[in-house]
């Protein structure tokens, strides 16, 4: 296991507001503690309802979100706030079925932590999503595919409209961008946006493709502009 | 044939389709073979006697006739008088007393039987079936009256031969047809009253192959609809005991998988704790140390069992869904050597290999299998890529203690340990859920051991997409 405190990475400031949606009493208090003691403000919330009016009422800089919810679930937080806010998500997922990983990234989350977890491994998936939240280092906007990419601005426009991307998928759509015609293995996709060391789950990097792809293809179904390369991974097309 | 029933396919090389069949048409054949014979024998017989008979009661009408009238015949008007018997085709012989014959034909002089010369010599009329020249007569003989002269009449019955050979003719080709006639009858009446068994085993043959729904056509009113409605009974039975014993196993699994998720919340908390309290075992108290880095371990353990039901549960549903992409086996392999810090104490070698699988799952049963070697075998473990050109495959072998040969066969049993103390900290379920994922590639893993020298655990899988896998 990896120590808390040689994390990869930097760009991340303390003092960063966490929302912590849990209905396990003993798993939001000892989050809580874990998250306080490595420099994080953290808010909680114990239910699906509570936690959407949180996040409406004042905002945060990611948030932790269990999937098995009273009242409201953890996938129908994800996407009411997604209709509001970029804010990046980090799921909690008690089942280990695929379908619910897949669920949980199709309506929106960023990534995800499969229960039971260690502290650890949540702060290093927390850190991550938020350093892909933080403008990336070269900030030079990138024009490609008829995408203007703009990673200081944190902005993408097709034709003039900008498009609202989260973060995941702005920083997936930038490593695409910034090497078109190159090849992208799913691993190195996870190295790169989600900070996964070796075979990190590739569903994350499928299902934000697929995300990316109904948001700035014409016809998401057959895609012009992100292809897959079938067994290897995915390219952006100049064009 | 019930023992073929009851245990189908255990000694289907002897089974000959259709022996019954054609016993039953030899069966049939044979019984009106005999009953047909035994009429035409008989009928043959009555016409015979009776033309016989009545050939008979003729011939001896006019014999005494003919005596009458040879009474009245001195020895030289004999020739005459037999002569007249040669145009009707009766030979005729006249013995005088003193021993001068007579006769109608000179070809015709045969020895008079002893018999009936001594028959005639008494005065009485006998009668004789002889061949004379080859053709069959009626030989009729008695004293002239008031002489001591001998008539012998010889009436042909070469007629009656013939027709008798034309009633032969005509009966054996009659029984002949009778035989065919009964053999195709035979044939289409074994056929109707084999029907329902070759539909019976055609169904017991259905069931075998697992199609529990399979019923015969009931509610004929004979004894195959009798049986088809005991089969019906029997298959209803089976079908229910089965879905009774899959639901008892489905039941038994998803209980399995309830447990592990329920355990899941309590344990999700503890792990969070656990690894909050590990970052502070080094400022607690010395006698709150040990016990919390023990208590720490074992929420690892109790972690990583219930991580392992989880996945053997899944498995179990045969839910998994597999991915397929080009991995590289040694790649694989090198990176969770140095992902669990076993540098040191795991080699590789051969040559490389690429196969089109899942690599999570690959890397899972790697891990699992290298683990093992980790666990039990301890020192050079060595990891061996290679192909055959159709499957790759890879050995992990160790310089361990081995696995007694009684152990062997159930290493990949569920909660199997060789040593019944459990001393040793994996769940038991490693090696289970390796081979179910290797099953799943559509692949297999085998062990080989030598005790005291070492094991090898060999993971086989296809180099190309194995069945019916999604491309993501």
């Amino acid at each position: 296991m990896r120590a808390v405190e040689h994390l990869p990475g930097n760009g991340w400031a303390v003092d960063e507001r966490l929302l912590l949606v849990e209905d396990d009493a003993s798993i939001r208090e000892i989050a809580s503690i874990g998250l306080k003691a490595v420099g994080f403000r953290v808010a909680t919330a114990i239910d699906g309802r509570e936690g959407l009016a949180r996040v409406r009422a004042c905002g945060f800089d990611a948030v932790i979100l269990d999937v098995m919810l009273p009242s409201l679930d953890g996938f129908e937080v994800c996407r009411e706030i997604r209709k509001f806010s970029r804010v990046p998500i980090v799921m909690l997922t008690a089942r280990t079925d695929i379908i619910d990983v897949v669920v949980g990234l199709e309506s929106g989350a960023d990534d995800y932590v499969k229960k039971p977890f260690e502290l650890p491994e949540l702060i290093a998936r927390l850190r991550a999503v938020l350093r892909r939240a933080a403008a990336p280092a070269e900030a030079e906007p990138i024009v490609a595919g008829g995408l203007e990419i703009d990673p200081a601005a944190f902005t993408v426009r097709k034709d003039g409209v900008e498009l609202a991307l989260t973060a995941t998928e702005f920083r997936l759509l930038f490593e695409l961008a910034r090497r078109p015609g190159q090849v992208f293995t799913r691993e190195l996709l996870l190295q790169r946006v989600w900070d996964y060391e070796y075979l990190g789950e590739s569903h994350l990097v499928d299902v934000a493709i697929g995300r990316l792809r109904a948001k700035v293809e014409d016809d998401p179904s057959h895609p012009a502009l992100i292809k897959t390369i079938r067994g290897v991974g995915y390219r952006l097309d100049r064009a | 044939m019930a023992r073929q029933l009851l245990r189908p396919g255990r000694r289907r090389g002897r089974i000959r389709p259709g022996g019954l069949r054609r016993r039953l048409v030899v069966a049939f054949v044979l019984v009106a073979a005999v009953s047909a014979g035994a009429l035409a024998v008989a009928s043959y017989l009555l016409v015979r006697q009776a033309r016989l008979q009545g050939s008979l009661t003729t011939s001896a009408v006019e014999a005494r006739e003919d005596l009458n009238l040879a009474a009245t015949i001195t020895y030289p008007e004999a020739g005459g008088f037999v002569r007249a018997y040669e145009q009707r085709g009766t030979h005729v012989v006249l013995i005088f007393s003193g021993g001068r014959r007579v006769w109608s034909d000179a070809r015709v002089n045969p020895p008079i039987p002893p018999v009936l010369r001594s028959f005639v010599r008494q005065g009485q009329l006998g009668y004789q079936r002889m061949d004379v020249g080859g053709l069959p007569y009626l030989v009729l003989a008695g004293r002239v009256p008031g002489s001591a002269a001998q008539l012998y009449l010889f009436f042909p019955e070469q007629g009656i031969e013939r027709n008798l050979a034309q009633l032969r003719n005509t009966l054996t080709a009659a029984w002949l047809g009778v035989l065919l006639l009964a053999a195709l009858v035979g044939r289409v009446l074994a056929r109707r009253t084999l029907e329902p068994v070759a539909r019976a085993s055609e169904a017991a043959r259905l069931m075998a192959g697992g199609r529990l729904d399979t019923r015969l056509p009931a509610g004929a009113a004979d004894e195959f609809g009798a049986w088809a409605a005991a089969f019906n009974e029997m298959a209803d039975a089976l079908e229910a005991k089965i879905a009774a014993l899959s639901a008892a196993q489905a039941r038994e699994l998803r209980f399995t998988a309830n447990v592990a998720h329920e355990l899941r919340t309590p344990l999700a908390a503890l792990v969070a704790g656990a690894s909050l309290l590990s970052d502070q075992v080094s400022h607690l108290p010395d006698p709150a140390r040990r016990p919390v880095e023990l208590l720490i371990a074992d929420v690892r353990r109790l972690r990583t069992l219930v991580d392992e039901l989880m996945e053997i549960s899944r498995l179990d549903a045969g839910s998994e869904p597999v991915q397929q992409r080009l991995v590289d086996v040694r790649s694989i392999v090198a990176a969770l050597i140095s992902a669990r810090g076993w540098e040191d104490r795991v080699t590789v070698d051969g040559e490389p290999l690429t196969l089109a699988t899942d690599p999570r799952r690959v890397e899972r049963i790697l891990a699992n299998l290298v683990g093992n070697a980790v666990e039990h075998g301890g020192r050079d473990i060595r990891v061996r890529t290679g192909t055959d050109g159709v499957h790759g495959c890879v050995d992990v072998a160790d310089a361990g203690p081995g696995i007694p040969p009684e152990h062997l066969p159930h290493v990949f049993e569920r909660f199997y340990k060789a040593d019944s103390a459990r001393t040793s900290a994996g769940s038991g379920l490693g090696l289970a859920i390796a081979l179910e994922n290797a099953r799943l590639l559509g692949g297999n893993i085998s062990v080989s051991s030598d005790v005291q020298r070492e094991s090898v655990f060999r993971l086989v899988l296809p180099l190309g997409p194995a069945g019916d896998v999604s491309q993501r």
